[in-house]
């Protein structure tokens, strides 16, 4: 490339290739540290991890969350930018190379390409061996892409793979196309979770990060959720068999699974986790002349007015010496809130206060609770199509050569020669041997050596 | 069952460690039969090895599982071996370069002596979990291990490089056996490219299989950023040849530096760090 010295010096710089090496090896380092931090925890868990001077740092530079933050993304805008603008630089040495007539070439430089061979008939040529070289060069140079006669004689040139010169533009663009889908993704679309009781329904999914709920614009109900295990106690299959409702309507039933999510509308419903939530069957006497049987789910404050007592269950575990069991926390107002364990089908009795209470668990059940990541990207597509065009224009740039061969007969003092060259721009060991075979064709068509 | 793949499979391990013995037998006392041998052990190494390979993927079929040998860390190095043996005796064809055998082979005998002797690298076969039943699997780990290999191989040409590099002129016979620095430095870039398309394929694969999965084709993952990083090196490389001009030593640098980097995108990220792709380290 040409090097004007009039040329802006930021315009120098912004389109420097040492700025783009430099850019790639900042990225490559500055992407560690968010491997190295866990990204996107809660902020309370970085200042009891890393104390309160480390915290800050964290907090100054956004390294909980560095990949969204201002200086990483800025990086990333740099490095686009440069890509961009060095494109804009090369693209008229590109466009030359592509533009070149390479038939406006003087027959004398071409013995002074790399690949040539020259042959002095001293017999002289007649057109009918002329046009058997002609024809033998086109077939084993893969076509004559262009003639032109001079005084002394006829150019024949076969050009292939001019367009690979545009691979790198391709493969450069690829990178922005993609960064353009994300880009549409994170405007256009978005990403939330759906938490379903089986037999649960909702029109809304929640944003993770902000809490906020997002209208799916129809309504999303799970029928049963299911899960599966191998032998050894490896999960197998997590399973949502799910019915979406539109308008009233049950347009669409299906079972989810990992790996094989459902759509609706642009919206991907994805299994994403579960949850067993236990219910728990309690029957509780109190010694003031109570009853009553309640079924309640984990971590409900349950207020009974009548006995003047609120209680809940914290825990629950299915199997405790073979019967289910509950951590059952009890508040009466008359000291302490205590907490107990109940195995089922064993009354226990506590006193608190003046008072006895006998609690008895009758029954528990697991029921499934669904975790549905639910997303809109509309910018996956073109995020596909800047992978695809990314290794296209890989192959194009590495392994697609611009080769060109030229053919001359003419006269040199008097005497008929043929000559015969060629370049290629890359994979030279495949260009040599295809130009060493048509030699050896030409040769003998020649009918001389030299 | 006497043939089972875990027969095969430790045979295979001794079988690398005798080939790549001899390749630096050929190399050191630069016997010709040698060197002959020792890619005839490498064949017969590879096609037991993929015996073994074939068999667990039957084996698992037998057990209920069903799935391609892939699926834990055990199964990634020896599929990491089997590629790297497969690159290479590729690149032995090509060039008829045996001396680079005993740059290359090591890199294929460590990754099954480690899956084989290591206490911590469990090797049973196991049934596949929810999130890693996709056809998805074959091709992303196939892809990555195809770059993965393809730099290991570009690692050990460019330890090959400096060696000769640094003795320039001598006349140690050792280092004169090693083809010509261009020849090196040739294969090295050529080798470096076609990794890296195949890195570049294995993140793609990877990120679309995370979109059917999770719903999220990228995201920051400890692992996906390691691979990114790699990649980020590759790339200063190819620009820094393609543009820059920069040849030999510096490339071999940045070649082992690659390297350095894919070993911790496969190794570090498993057992240092924690993140989604967790699979690997079981």
């Amino acid at each position: 490339m040409k090097k004007s010295s009039n040329e802006n010096p930021l315009w120098r710089f912004i389109t420097s290739i040492k700025l783009a090496v430099f850019l790639l090896i900042t990225l490559a380092i500055t992407s560690i540290v968010g491997t190295l931090i866990p990204q996107g925890e809660s902020l309370q868990s970085y200042l009891e991890h890393y104390g309160p001077t480390l915290f800050k740092i964290i907090r100054a530079l956004h390294l909980n969350d560095m990949y969204h933050s201002w200086w990483y993304v800025s990086i990333l805008g740099f490095f686009t930018l440069n890509l961009i603008c060095c494109s804009i630089k090369r693209l008229p040495f590109t466009l030359a190379l592509y533009r070149k007539d390479n038939l406006n070439i003087d027959p004398d430089k071409l013995f002074r390409m790399p690949f040539k061979a020259r042959w002095e008939i001293s017999s002289g040529l007649d057109d009918a061996k002329k046009e058997a070289i002609v024809k033998a060069f086109s077939k084993n140079a893969g076509g004559i892409t262009g003639k032109r006669s001079l005084s002394d004689g006829t150019l024949y040139l076969s050009e292939k793979g001019k367009w690979s010169h545009w691979g790198l533009y391709g493969l450069h663009a690829s990178i922005i196309i993609i960064l353009i889908g994300a880009i549409i993704g994170i405007f256009y679309g978005f990403k939330g979770q759906v938490m379903l009781m089986e037999g649960g329904i909702t029109n809304q999914a929640i944003d993770p990060q902000t809490g906020k709920p997002i209208p799916l614009g129809f309504s999303l109900k799970c029928n049963s959720f299911n899960i599966s295990f191998y032998d050894n106690g490896a999960p197998k299959e997590y399973r949502s068999d799910l019915t979406v409702i539109d308008q009233g309507k049950e347009v669409l039933h299906k079972a989810i699974r990992v790996n094989s999510p459902m759509s609706y509308k642009g919206i991907t419903i994805y299994q994403a986790y579960y949850q067993a939530v236990p219910r728990v069957t309690l029957k509780i006497t109190t010694s003031n002349g109570h009853q009553k049987t309640f079924s309640l789910p984990t971590f409900k404050k349950i207020n009974w007015p009548e006995a003047a007592l609120s209680f809940g269950v914290l825990q629950y575990l299915p199997n405790v010496h073979g019967v289910p069991a509950a951590r059952v926390w009890i508040d009466n107002g008359a000291g302490p809130a205590q907490a107990i364990w109940i195995l089922k089908n064993r009354a226990r009795e506590i006193k608190m206060g003046p008072n006895f209470y006998k609690f008895l668990l009758i029954d528990a059940q697991e029921r499934y609770m669904t975790g549905l990541q639910i997303k809109k990207d509309p910018g996956v597509w073109v995020v596909w199509l800047g992978c695809t065009s990314l290794i296209i224009g890989f192959i194009i740039v590495f392994w697609v050569p611009h080769r060109k061969m030229w053919l001359w007969i003419g006269k040199n003092d008097g005497k008929d020669i043929v000559v015969v060259s060629g370049q290629s721009s890359k994979n030279r060991i495949q260009f040599e041997k295809d130009f060493r075979r048509i030699k050896q064709v030409l040769e003998q068509h020649v009918g001389e050596r030299l | 069952m006497i043939l089972s793949s875990s027969y095969l499979l430790s045979l295979t391990t001794f079988i690398y460690l005798g080939a790549a013995a001899l390749y630096l037998i050929h190399w050191i006392f630069r016997v010709k039969r040698v060197g002959a041998l020792a890619f005839f052990v490498t064949i017969v190494g590879f096609i037991v090895q993929t015996l073994g390979l074939a068999l667990r993927w039957r084996e698992s079929y037998q057990l209920g599982y069903g799935h391609a040998p892939l699926s834990n860390f055990y199964e990634s190095l020896v599929i990491f071996a089997w590629i790297t043996i497969l690159v290479y005796i590729y690149i032995e064809w090509k060039t008829k370069r045996r001396v680079i055998g005993a740059f290359a082979t090591p890199f294929a005998s460590l990754a099954m002596a480690y899956a084989s002797f290591s206490p911590n690298v469990e090797d049973t076969i196991q049934p596949l979990i929810p999130a890693l039943q996709s056809n998805w699997l074959l091709a992303h780990v196939v892809t990555c291990f195809l770059g993965y290999a393809s730099f290991a191989v570009a690692c050990g040409l460019g330890i090959m490089y400096l060696m000769r590099g640094t003795e320039k002129g001598s006349r140690n016979p050792l280092l004169m056996a090693l083809p010509e620095n261009k020849i090196i430095d040739d294969l090295m870039h050529q080798t470096m490219v076609f990794g890296f398309l195949w890195l570049s394929i294995g993140i793609i694969t990877g990120s679309i299989w995370a979109n059917s999965a999770w719903g999220t084709y990228w995201s920051w993952d400890p692992k996906e950023t390691w691979s990114l990083i790699t990649w980020f090196i590759y790339a200063t490389a190819l620009h820094a040849r393609f543009v820059r001009g920069w040849r030999g030593n510096r490339i071999a640098y940045l070649s082992i530096f690659g390297f350095a980097s894919v070993i911790f995108t496969y190794f570090g990220v498993n057992f240092l760090l924690s993140g989604l792709h967790s699979y690997g380290s079981q």
